[in-house]
């Protein structure tokens, strides 16, 4: 059955009461920039004029590291953007909002608003406290914000009420079944749930390492293990499985994971997509969206 | 920078001369680079720096504080103008981000110098050719920050606007019809350029106008088709583009010649912009931390009243307490005495401070003080043992450093000693000390040598100042509490430095301190014991 991607992940989104939505992906090419365009082209069709950026780079031509052709991001007049003034397009004109002194990979950062339609390339402050304050002053300029996240980069989620969806696809990994395990991994990482009051809970300062929870599980920990918020759990893949099936991991401020998108064709391989999809969803146990087939698990 | 330059790294960190600078540092790059080329005052520009610290004081008497705070925001919001208007001068054609960097520098501008109408001490940034250029900008301007290339800088953008505006709406609308007769055909919505049809979904051939990219088992990968129509509204939108780009390119270069006829006085403008930022930056400091404005002089005593360590005054304000202002009259060499934490580290620190700031050239925390300016401030004892070094001893350390400051060929120099020779035997430390005083005084040095030695002051001729003391013995605290008994402390010791004639013995309420920082009794007791048998 085929379903308005774009839409249905919005509605997630915007039913949350968040302000602003980031896509967090397990990789590089996993359809991160096409799921934000569906969303993108949603908040258009529902009126809302909605502000961009990126952690880092993205909607650039051509893939900065192999040179391949990525999905770009054409923008309709109104759009706001914060990206970096050397990619800013020099035609047609922008309306230039502000001048930021954070920097980025091609410059300082600009706020700017789109009067032309054209294509445009993302380039976000790469520090979580960058992104927080580009994320803060497109706030105050539009009424939602989208941001082009980056699994390495998720200490930007820290301290935001944003809604995350997270992107897979046959890019990051070998098979599918790594594929579902990977996405499992980071989306159970990602809903760690909140402590409950008067639950026994043992609280990590800082980061929960490899170290930290191997000797946590060695010991036999039954209380709550409990960090500021799931961006402090710096494990992934199976040890993060691992940890969560072995530990009762708590949070004190938890994320909010809206959806997840699959993308089964990859730059070297593709997997079947309604298997993925299928899979991915049981996986999950979160809305899980095929872009690319307008479908819905 | 070039301020600390009558201090060595040593004597910098003893009495915080970086504090300083931050302190007086100005909030906007154009402040930062006209601050980085400020040099301390020498010996002979007695006249410049007491005309610069009088220029500041009245810039801090006749603003308020409100005033200098909202000039203050104004210039730490200020975009950097400098590199767009070199670039200008240099014949490149400025981006929009520098048309915007130069509108709010010259918004900028005028603000400062309406706060600075009818003040001769503040420089106006504002010059005819800030006037000149922020006019040939302000069609661009769009809300109350922003810029924006507008149609009415010229007809032949707007025209080539219209027209791409129109070959775009064209291009969508060929577009948007292949894609929903794609939607349409296929039951489903299509956003991406790329997108997987289910075979299980196709009851027939794939809808005309799209493309098989990739086939596979189960499904197509395909993206629409760009038939005639699109090729052929794709390549007017594209033509309709270029004639943008030129047309924007055209005023782009129109504005940036206005900016490259006037790069010289622009130049300057930012200059006295940031000369502005550097004297607001001074006079909020005047204002804040209550500075007057020194006699600069070219040959007298270095004396003042009510001097303040204002690092050390503010960390104490932060606990709720308060600093004991001090007076200090140095003609040439002085010693200092007084208990242990009395405060004489504190009053060579203040007196550093002093110096540093009729240095460079802004009010001093003092009253009624006298400074001559000094090509050389140096500390010498402690606080700078540990930064030179594990082959030297604290005493050799000090004798280097001393020795060095001593063959320096310098006219002036203000030299702080801080109980200096402390780790030798009392009566040699003391010999040296009488003797450096002497040397010093030969050598027309102002010096001040903080100790615990007897008759220093006697045996070299120097008039002796000494701390006050405790009040009494001062009550341990009930619990082994370090800040509570500081406090204790705090409250029992008189800080007041007075100058004293008898250069007799003199307490150092070392016992009393032991004993309230939490020695015990037994050992104090015994302590008081050896001291009454002594005696």
């Amino acid at each position: 059955m085929h379903v308005r991607v774009g839409d249905s992940i919005l509605a997630l989104a915007l039913a949350t009461g968040a302000r602003s939505l980031f896509v967090v992906g397990t990789g590089k090419n996993v359809g991160k920039t096409v799921a934000m365009r569906a969303m993108y082209d949603a908040c258009l069709a529902r009126e809302i004029l909605p502000a961009l950026t990126s952690i880092g780079r993205d909607g650039e031509a051509v893939d900065a590291g192999d040179a391949q052709a990525k999905p770009r991001l054409f923008l309709r007049p109104g759009t706001i953007v914060a990206t970096a003034r050397d990619v800013l397009p020099r035609s047609p004109a922008s309306e230039m909002l502000a001048l930021s002194t954070l920097r980025t990979a091609a410059g300082t950062l600009v706020y700017a608003r789109v009067r032309h339609a054209a294509h445009y390339e993302l380039v976000g402050p790469p520090t979580a406290s960058g992104i927080r304050e580009a994320v803060a002053t497109l706030g105050s300029l539009a009424p939602y914000v989208i941001v082009d996240g980056a699994i390495d980069r998720i200490a930007a989620l820290a301290g935001g009420e944003d809604a995350i969806v997270v992107a897979c696809g046959a890019s990051a990994s070998n098979t599918l079944d790594e594929t579902v395990a990977d996405v499992r991994a980071l989306v159970a990482r990602l809903c760690v749930p909140k402590l409950e009051r008067g639950n026994d809970a043992l609280r990590i300062e800082g980061a929960l390492t490899p170290s930290i929870a191997a000797e946590l599980i060695r010991a036999g920990e039954r209380r709550s293990v409990v960090v500021a918020d799931p961006t402090k759990i710096a494990l992934a893949g199976h040890a993060a499985l691992h940890a969560l099936e072995r530990l009762d991991l708590r949070c004190e401020r938890p994320l909010n994971v809206v959806a997840v998108t699959v993308a089964s064709i990859g730059r070297d391989r593709s997997f079947e997509p309604a298997r993925l999809l299928r899979d991915v969803a049981a996986a999950t146990g979160v809305p899980t969206f095929d872009v690319y087939a307008a479908s819905a698990a | 920078m070039k301020r600390d330059e009558p201090l060595d790294t040593l004597s910098a960190q003893a009495l915080d001369a970086a504090w300083l600078r931050a302190a007086l540092a100005p909030a906007s790059p154009y402040g930062d680079r006209i601050f980085a080329e400020l040099a301390a005052f020498r010996p002979g520009e007695e006249v410049a720096a007491s005309a610069r610290a009088r220029r500041i004081a009245r810039i801090a008497q006749r603003f308020t504080p409100a005033q200098l705070d909202a000039a203050r925001e104004v210039l730490r919001n200020v975009p950097d103008a400098a590199s767009a208007i070199a670039r200008a001068s240099m014949g490149d054609t400025l981006g929009d981000a520098n048309l915007l960097e130069l509108q709010r520098f010259f918004d900028a501008c005028e603000r400062l110098d309406a706060l600075a109408e009818n003040d001769a001490d503040l420089p106006r940034p504002a010059s005819e050719a800030v006037r000149v250029c922020a006019r040939a900008l302000e069609l661009g301007r769009a809300g109350r920050f922003g810029f924006y290339l507008a149609d009415g800088f010229d007809d032949g953008l707007t025209r080539a606007r219209a027209a791409f505006a129109q070959a775009q709406a064209e291009y969508d609308a060929v577009r948007g019809r292949a894609a929903a007769a794609v939607a349409r055909a296929l039951g489903r919505e299509i956003t991406a350029n790329e997108f997987i049809v289910m075979r299980a979904d196709l009851a027939g051939p794939l809808p005309a106008g799209v493309r098989v990219v990739r086939e596979a088992p189960t499904y197509l990968l395909c993206e629409l088709d760009a038939d005639e129509a699109s090729l052929g509204a794709l390549a007017r939108r594209d033509e309709a583009a270029s004639a943008v780009a030129e047309a924007e390119e055209v005023v782009r270069a129109r504005l940036t010649s206005s900016v490259r006829a006037h790069a010289a006085a622009l130049d300057a403008a930012t200059r006295a912009f940031g000369e502005c930022d550097v004297f607001i930056a001074a006079a909020r400091f005047t204002q804040l931390h209550r500075c007057s404005v020194a006699e600069i002089v070219a040959d007298g005593p270095f004396a003042f009243e009510a001097g303040r360590f204002v690092p050390l005054e503010l960390e104490l304000a932060r606990e709720g307490r308060s600093f004991t202002a001090i007076g200090m009259h140095l003609d040439d060499v002085a010693v200092l005495t007084g208990p242990n934490m009395g405060g004489k580290s504190v009053c060579l620190r203040t007196c550093g401070f002093v110096a540093l700031c009729a240095a460079y050239g802004v009010p001093v925390p003092a009253e009624r003080a006298s400074v001559p300016l000094f090509d050389e401030i140096v500390w010498l004892g402690a606080g700078t043992d540990a930064e030179m070094g594990g082959l030297l001893s604290s005493f050799a350390r000090e004798v280097v450093r001393l020795r060095d400051a001593l063959a320096r060929e310098r006219v002036r120099r203000l030299v702080l000693l801080d109980e200096f020779a402390r780790t030798t035997t009392p009566r040699e430390g003391r010999a040296l000390l009488v003797a450096v005083l002497g040397r010093l005084r030969a050598l027309g040095a102002r010096a001040l040598a903080a100790t615990h030695l007897d008759g220093v002051a006697d045996a070299a001729g120097a008039r002796h100042f000494a701390v006050r003391g405790l009040r009494g013995i001062p009550e341990r605290p009930a619990t082994d509490d370090l800040h509570a008994a500081l406090v204790t402390l705090a409250e029992q010791m008189d800080y007041t430095i007075e100058e004293v004639t008898h250069d007799g013995a003199r307490r150092s309420d070392a016992i009393a301190l032991a004993a309230l920082l939490g020695l015990d009794d037994a050992l104090t007791a015994r302590a008081y014991d050896v001291l009454d048998g002594a005696s």
